[in-house]
């Protein structure tokens, strides 16, 4: 007892509990922060050729066409974060409340995060190919002519990182959504809020931290893209991104500093994206959903 | 608190005029699959009144105040507001006000958004939206907390915006949903006045759900007395009280001796009934009754007298005190008698094990049917 009460720190927290952290921060330490400083280093050691510290990164934004590899990303990532979202947001209202046939709907939408990315490409190509059932089905109505080129092209990424990335937005959202006191709505109905201001007034802002996480995570995974980028998408072209332009550095010329270069680049990125919505967070109503005690 | 005399000044005695005329509900019904939660409910209100739904759970209280607030569509029947039937119309254009159990304050909105709410719906202007606003946050006094948010706030306090909420649209009625039950017995009484206070000072026409007695009859103009989704009594509280229709009705209404006898004779308004165990008691008919009948003879625990067991009366029924419970004014007894435990409330001073007589006063015994629940 009396050690016990000795070794509790001014915060009154036994000082012993802080042990119980240690396996969880060596991991962290071991998988996430040596091989970050250590990338940070090999990036500022200049490859040969190239002088300076900051050269890799120099080199990087030097070369149009490497700095032009964080357009392309943004260019996919923006689009289906927002895409996500669109659709997740209403989705996720209009199931807010149980449904019928609510399990095999939730079954639809969550399927595609188990099948990966390859495979979901590999069906994509026979799918939406030049001679694929969706093409073929347009045709045939008359819809189109000639078939649409919906893969190995920048539709083709946006369309395969949809598929991956809607299922967690999608199921991040619904549980915000349905935590929302359903009496709230109520209260605004008896209030003389139709159904539009409900949800604009009420609902859609107890969703909105949910909405920014979501918007965070779909943002991160799109932005770290890269074989999808490969399979269906333009990798010489309009999808070469980023994360491709790192690994071609790196593993096709060998240039391990600018290959590290490009990825904290990417990493600085990403985390700048994330600490603006976070900080957009922060500023909402972020406490609980229920009007009341329960 | 300290404030709460200088306010109490202001209610007028005189109810300010009614926004509407009459609510007629006729024959409402509403099933939830196999179970019938509404069987025929119907009910003229005048406006201005303050109506009490009473019953236990699931007597279908809320299944009808929620078939008012157009919540829920009935299966049948129909809702008449000054001749004009309402029942198709949406809620959000009924114009009526409600009070939730569980208060649904807006969370992520200030208490004085919350309030404003109903009158930016309706398009009220910017300028006469505060003006009513701070008027109605001063009448449940709560200025002081204008900019806080719900969360912030006590059960009583955001009660109280609930309230003002609900009011500040002057809502033709308003409809409350056991809007006490989760506070503490103290903020309890505290709200009960608040909420008589509201009603009488701004003539609203108000329904109220409850099930406990002492606020249906404290609030109310009449109460609705339901069991089983239909109405079994409906009165003016000093009447339910004292003229419960059913031996069902007495046992909601504080009645918690409920004997089951058998008539022994009649004779006019009077009536001698015989307790299982074959004591004989006299009672007061309240419906017709011919002897042998099986029957239900109710009495309130206050009603009966306990005096010691040498001090013979005729009637007095032999008892032993089984359970004391010290309720500050008085004591409840838990006698045990040859036809069960008797519940009497007494200011003598007994204990456990002790032999007492029990007195059953014939004008306060009342014998129902016995069927009747």
């Amino acid at each position: 007892m009396t050690g016990a009460a000795r070794s509790k720190s001014r915060w009154g927290i036994d000082g012993r509990l802080v042990l119980l952290l240690g396996p969880a921060l060596v991991l962290v330490a071991a998988l996430f922060v040596y091989p970050f400083l250590y990338g940070v280093g090999v990036s500022l050691t200049p490859a040969q050729g190239r002088e300076g510290i900051f050269s890799s990164y120099a080199a990087f934004f030097g070369d149009a066409r490497e700095r032009a590899s964080i357009w392309n990303t943004l260019r996919i990532a923006i689009p289906v974060t927002l895409a996500n979202l669109l659709v997740a947001v209403p989705l996720a209202y209009r199931m807010r409340r149980p449904l019928k046939g609510q399990r095999p709907i939730s079954a639809v939408f969550v399927v595609p995060m188990t099948l990966g990315v390859v495979l979901v490409a590999q069906g994509m190509l026979t799918f939406f190919g030049p001679a694929g059932w969706f093409n073929k089905t347009l045709m045939a109505v008359g819809l189109v002519e000639e078939p649409l080129r919906l893969v190995h092209n920048y539709v083709g990424v946006l369309i395969s990182l949809f598929i991956a990335e809607f299922p967690v937005v999608f199921l991040l959202l619904l549980g915000y959504a349905s935590g929302i006191d359903p009496n709230l709505e109520r209260a605004g109905r008896m209030l003389g809020a139709g159904a539009w201001q409900r949800f604009r007034r009420i609902t859609l802002p107890l969703m909105m931290p949910g909405i920014a996480i979501a918007a965070a995570l779909s943002f991160v995974a799109t932005f770290a893209v890269f074989p999808s980028a490969v399979l269906v998408g333009e990798p010489a072209g309009s999808t070469r991104v980023i994360a491709l332009a790192a690994w071609q550095a790196a593993y096709e010329r060998f240039d391990y500093s600018m290959g590290s270069a490009i990825a904290i680049t990417m990493a600085a990125i990403e985390l700048a994206v994330v600490a603006a919505i976070l900080f957009g967070r922060s500023r909402l109503y972020r406490g609980p959903s229920t009007g009341g005690k329960g | 608190m300290e404030r709460t005399t200088e306010k109490q000044s202001k209610i007028s005695t005189e109810r300010p005029e009614p926004l509407i005329g009459r609510l007629g509900i006729q024959g409402l019904t509403k099933s939830f699959g196999e179970k019938v939660a509404l069987d025929g409910f119907g009910l003229e209100v005048e406006g201005g009144e303050f109506i009490s739904l009473l019953g236990p759970s699931g007597c279908g209280k809320t299944t009808a105040l929620n078939c008012l607030s157009g919540l829920l569509e009935p299966d049948g029947g129909d809702i008449e507001l000054d001749g004009e039937s309402i029942v198709r119309v949406a809620p959000e254009k009924r114009r009526f006000g409600m009070v939730f159990q569980n208060y649904a304050l807006f969370p992520h909105l200030s208490i004085v958004r919350n309030v404003a709410f109903g009158l930016e719906m309706d398009g009220v202007g910017k300028a006469e939206t505060g003006e009513r606003v701070e008027e109605v946050l001063a009448m449940v006094r709560l200025e002081e907390h204008r900019d806080k948010y719900p969360a912030q706030l006590s059960g009583g306090q955001q009660q109280r915006v609930a309230l003002a909420r609900a009011v500040v649209t002057r809502p033709r009625i308003i409809l409350m949903d056991e809007p006490l039950s989760n506070l503490d017995a103290r903020l309890r009484l505290e709200m009960r006045t608040e909420i008589r206070r509201l009603h009488q000072t701004l003539g609203l026409t108000t329904i109220y759900v409850t099930h406990d007695q002492e606020e249906a009859l404290s609030l109310s103009d009449r109460v609705v007395l339901m069991s089983d989704g239909a109405i079994r009594q409906v009165g003016p509280p000093k009447e339910v009280y004292a003229e419960p229709a059913s031996a069902y009705a007495a046992g909601f209404l504080g009645y918690r001796n409920l004997l089951p006898v058998k008539v022994a004779s009649v004779e006019g308004e009077r009536a001698t009934v015989s307790t299982e165990s074959g004591v004989e008691l006299s009672g007061t008919l309240r419906d017709d009754l011919a002897a042998d009948d099986e029957a239900v003879a109710a009495i309130r625990p206050e009603d009966v007298g306990v005096l010691a067991s040498d001090h013979k009366e005729p009637g007095s029924v032999p008892g032993t005190v089984e359970l004391v419970e010290f309720l500050g004014r008085d004591s409840e007894l838990n006698v045990k008698t040859s036809f069960g435990d008797v519940v009497a409330r007494t200011d003598g001073d007994w204990s456990p094990g002790a032999s007492v007589s029990l007195v059953f006063p014939p004008e306060r015994l009342l014998v129902f049917p016995g069927e009747d629940r």
